[in-house]
């Protein structure tokens, strides 16, 4: 049903409610002013003899609050003017309320929207909106606001979270073309285009860090970055004085401090064990027909593993299609997010299984997750876990 | 297309609340009775289409709908769906909305319930009422539409403020915003009737059950928002003088009077001038706090000219609820003329000696709340005003009010002789002194003396009215009961408020692991903290052991949060009973496994609250009277 069809249906509705009751009025009380005031004035002596009885006045008082309350009640019905009412022919009032309130209701409603709203709602659903029609909103809205870097940023990163990483990519070098000059935008470019090449860090992607650090020396989120960039070129010492200054940067008592300082001691034990033995982690997952029939095929199921204290970051991870995914998978070094920090450096971990609709990063609406016990990774596991 | 539909539906609120006001006068003024008692219906599908409205918000928010910018600005999906849905009237326009939908339930209420009333006071106050809504419609649709989209939908939205994340703000903002939309009803009525020109028994009368339930929401919302202060901020404080618990205080203050001066004109007709001022300024406050609050005044000064829509409208409509209700009150001044007489000393010269000092109270508090704020708006410089201030004018003016309190309920009406008041309780004064003998041996601290004092002082007074009223057959009613809980309600808050100011402990400390500190007598060991998780949050907690002579007591485990915003937050953890509370928040970890730690000790704090739950109770007492449940036969 169209929303004009819902204002008419509500408009309708209103008219009815108005209708009903001009011609089926409510029952009054049959009380007036008069009346009332003459049974609270009786009401009044009758708890002034109370008072009395209750000895809260003297006789004489007594006396003089009865003449007053006599005389208030005389002043009383003096001021009522008793005019009858009358039922009049109100059909013109039927007629005003027919014309008037959906023209009113609509004029006001129209006057009140912005014209740029005011084909778009008809347009959109109940449900609020998917990751695609939110890009599909963007590239509306960018076909008018085509230097909107912020925008194309957007639409990069909600092109990201759709798994769509050649039209992200395409999406942030837009908004770098617009602004190249945005830290924020820097980074965010930077993360995708190393997400879309594996976690190697491209030319481009090296450029950008560099470029982000000549804008913002000192901001955490690049250093961060660039820390990556120097473990992956095993320089070990350059990363440890790039996050120690992001360290510095951040607040304390910060998410993003917290877990610095895990990784910051990762490093130390990648540094002092460099030929650690590798560990791989089998998760079996069995998921209920329930849950598989109220999902669509091309949702993800996300298997992944995160320190069992500590940073809640994922360590290694494997995102699946529901449609292609096997029971099975096995996590090693290769499925680490970040370099440096792979799975066999840790003791404990615990297993996350997650269903969701997005395969975004976040936890969304609807999504099912499910934990493993915590798990020793020098005992290389095999573990199951079932989603219902 | 439901947020359109949610739109939608507050502007048919609107047009039904403007028909509510346009078709009962058009009936008013040609006797037409049909047409004057549609007030009704059309009030009943203004509510409707507000409670759709308020639905549809709730709806988005708990969906996530990032394209309206009100939830993108103040959810996320990862926001436990308890706190989405409270976060409805986590700010402006959410809060703005509950207003609306509360001042139409009230006014539902008042159509339902108040059938004594004739149909023409009845249909006034409603139109008045109906006036009231308009504004606030308006002021929702042209400045603060909760229900704006945004042209480009975020994938995730902001973090409602941790502060709010929690139980308080379920419950506290409905309240407090019961009590102060329930002021509407009083001043509706006294507008009506000065309108009308009659200011008769009727409108004294059926207003004064209104303005105690009001009263009593009102109460029970500052209560609760000092409760959850006290353990949401992590302070362990419950009063900080802060003008938006002022802009809350002001009205308190100003109801109270009006309750008893209402008390004096319904029975004796007396005092009608300062009841319908009272009445006005108790609405004009509210209207002033909610605005205060929600406008962004008093979070700084230059955010309210940093929106001058909101700031326009907000002034023209203050000035005209509050110019526009003192012109009428001038116009009809001479209606209120009584020829009642009453002598220096009778209860109703008590009573307006009360009113008197609680109106002297409330204009300390709104002197230290708005001059600071004015003189930052006219650039005259920075002022603060805090609790030396009010301590030091507030505190003096509340005293002689206390005392007399209790004394005004044993005075007779309209005269009464200092001999006979003497005699009457002479023995109540006596044991009034003993007992406040006995109390100096237990303490040399002279504010907690005068609390004991003005303890035992209410309670005494208050036990032998009572116990006087038992005696004498068929007196006792809902009314003096609820009044007796009423004032023992100030009595314990009094004596809560001081024990907990006076002897409470405070202790920033350094602690290490399995090394016990003694703080007022207990012993607190320290074993260590462990990191937490939750759906939007991580952080530490930390696990203290208490003890007292031995004997563990309470394992207190405060949390110190960081939500994905990067706010943090702390939770204090709380070892509560009625006579102390040992109150642990967690600071900053230090070298090694030491942690910093703030411990309280709060003896009585808990009677703060328990003053007010009983003040409220008193209050609904009283409110549901048998007077004012009696059929008025015609």
């Amino acid at each position: 049903m169209s929303l004009y069809l819902w204002f008419a249906l509500m408009v309708i509705t209103s008219s009815i409610w108005i209708i009903w009751f001009l011609y089926r009025p409510l029952k009054s009380n049959a009380m007036n002013l008069e009346g009332s005031n003459i049974a609270l004035g009786k009401q009044k002596l009758l708890e002034l003899e109370q008072d009395l009885h209750q000895n809260l006045i003297d006789e004489k008082q007594f006396n003089q609050a009865k003449e007053e309350i006599a005389t208030t009640l005389a002043i009383e019905l003096q001021q009522v003017s008793n005019i009858q009412n009358n039922a009049n022919d109100n059909t013109w009032v039927l007629i005003l309320i027919l014309a008037l309130l959906p023209v009113m209701s609509i004029g006001v409603y129209q006057y009140l929207t912005p014209k740029s709203n005011m084909s778009q709602p008809l347009k959109s659903t109940e449900k609020p909106l998917s990751l695609e029609q939110s890009a599909n909103k963007i590239v509306q809205y960018l076909q008018t606001n085509k230097y909107d870097y912020e925008a194309w940023k957007m639409l990069g990163l909600t092109y990201f979270e759709l798994g769509n990483l050649d039209l992200s990519i395409e999406a942030y070098e837009k908004a770098y073309q617009i602004n190249p000059k945005n830290p924020r935008l820097l980074v965010e470019y930077a993360s995708m285009m190393i997400s879309a090449s594996d976690n190697q860090f491209s030319d481009k992607s090296v450029k950008l860090i560099k470029q982000a650090l000549e804008v913002e020396p000192n901001a955490p989120d690049v250093l961060y970055l660039a820390g990556m960039f120097a473990v992956s070129q095993r320089d070990f010492n350059l990363a440890k004085g790039l996050w120690q200054r992001a360290l510095n940067a951040l607040p304390e008592g910060s998410i993003g401090r917290v877990a610095l300082v895990n990784i910051l001691s990762e490093l130390e034990a990648v540094e002092g064990g460099q030929d650690m033995p590798e560990h791989s982690i089998s998760v079996r997952v069995d998921v209920s027909n329930e849950v598989l029939k109220s999902r669509s095929r091309e949702g993800f199921i996300m298997i992944y593993v995160k320190s069992a204290k500590g940073s809640p970051m994922p360590i290694a991870i494997k995102k699946i299609k529901l449609k292609d995914f096997t029971g099975q998978v096995v996590l090693t070094d290769q499925d680490s997010v970040i370099q440096g920090n792979q799975l066999s450096r840790h003791d404990q971990v615990i297993a996350v299984v997650r269903i969701s609709a997005t395969g975004s990063a976040l936890l969304g609406v609807g999504d099912i997750q499910v934990f493993s016990k915590i798990i020793n990774v020098a005992d290389n596991p095999s573990i199951h876990l079932e989603v219902k | 297309m439901l947020i359109e539909i949610g739109h939608f539906a507050l502007v048919l609120a609107l047009v039904f609340a403007l028909l509510q006001v346009v078709l009962p006068t058009i009936g008013m003024i040609k006797h037409d009775g049909i047409l004057s008692d549609l007030s009704r219906p059309l009030l009943w599908m203004q509510f409707f289409w507000i409670l759709i409205a308020f639905f549809i918000l709730i709806n988005a928010f708990l969906v996530d709908d990032f394209s309206v910018k009100y939830v993108a600005n103040n959810s996320n999906t990862q926001l436990p769906s308890i706190f989405k849905m409270s976060a409805v009237w986590g700010a402006h326009e959410g809060s703005l909305l509950l207003w609306a939908l509360i001042l139409a339930a009230w006014s539902v209420a008042v159509s339902i319930f108040s059938k004594r009333l004739p149909a023409e006071v009845l249909n006034h106050i409603l139109i008045i009422l109906g006036l009231i809504s308009i504004g606030f419609l308006l002021f929702l649709l042209l400045t603060s539409n909760p229900f704006e989209r945004l042209d480009i939908v975020p994938i995730q939205g902001l973090e409602l403020n941790p502060l709010l994340q929690d139980f308080g703000l379920i419950i506290h903002p409905p309240m407090l915003y019961m009590g102060y939309v329930g002021m509407a009803v009083p001043f509706a009525f006294v507008l009506s009737s000065l309108i009308r020109g009659q200011l008769d028994s009727t409108w004294l009368r059926w207003s004064r059950p209104w303005t105690l339930v009001a009263w009593a929401f009102l109460t029970f919302g500052i209560t609760l928002g000092s409760w959850w202060a006290y353990y949401e901020l992590g302070w362990g404080g419950w009063w900080f003088w802060d003008p938006v618990e002022n802009a809350s205080f002001m009205p308190w203050l100003a109801a109270t009077a009006l309750v008893h001066s209402l008390s004096v004109s319904e029975k004796r007709g007396a005092f009608k001038h300062w009841t319908v001022l009272l009445a006005i300024s108790g609405f004009s406050l509210s209207l002033l706090g909610t605005f205060l609050v929600r406008s962004g005044i008093l979070t700084s000064v230059h955010s309210f000219a940093a929106d001058p829509a909101r700031g326009l409208f907000i002034l023209i409509f203050l000035v005209i609820v509050i110019g526009g209700s003192l012109a009428l009150y001038a116009w009809r001044a001479s209606l209120m003329q009584s020829n009642n007489t009453l002598s220096l000393l009778s209860r109703e010269s008590g009573l307006l000696v009360n009113n008197v000092l609680l109106m002297a109270a409330m204009l300390s508090v709104f002197l230290g709340t708005l001059y600071p704020l004015l003189l930052d708006a006219l650039g005259l410089g920075k002022l603060s005003v805090g609790a030396p201030y009010f301590s030091a004018v507030f505190v003096p003016i509340m005293i002689p009010a206390v005392l007399a309190m209790v004394i005004v309920p044993f005075l007779r009406w309209k005269k009464d002789a200092t001999q006979r008041i003497t005699g009457l309780l002479k023995w109540v004064w006596v044991g009034v002194g003993l007992l406040f003998v006995i109390s100096t041996l237990l303490t040399d601290n002279v504010s907690v003396l005068l609390a004991v004092f003005l303890f035992i002082w209410i309670v005494t007074h208050s036990l032998v009215l009572f116990f006087q009223r038992l005696s004498q057959k068929g007196s006792m009613n809902l009314a003096f009961i609820g009044m007796i809980f009423a004032h023992i309600g100030i009595a314990v808050f009094l004596l809560g408020a001081t024990v907990t100011t006076q002897y409470g402990v405070e202790k920033d400390i350094k602690m290490d692991i399995d090394k016990p500190i003694t703080i007022a007598g207990y012993d607190f060991i320290f074993k260590g903290v462990t990191r937490l998780s939750g759906k939007n949050y991580q952080g530490n907690k930390g696990h203290v052991e208490v003890y007292f002579e031995d004997d563990k007591i309470s394992d207190l485990r405060p949390e110190k949060r960081q939500y994905v915003t990067g706010m943090p937050m702390t939770e204090a953890a709380i070892d509560p009973s009625l006579y102390r509370d040992i109150y642990i928040a967690l600071g900053e970890s230090l070298e090694g496994d030491s942690w910093s730690l703030r411990i309280y000790y709060k003896p009585l704090i808990r009677w703060i609250w328990l003053g007010g739950l009983l003040i409220a109770l008193g209050a609904l007492l009283a409110a549901f009277d048998r007077r004012y449940r009696l059929r008025v036969k015609v």
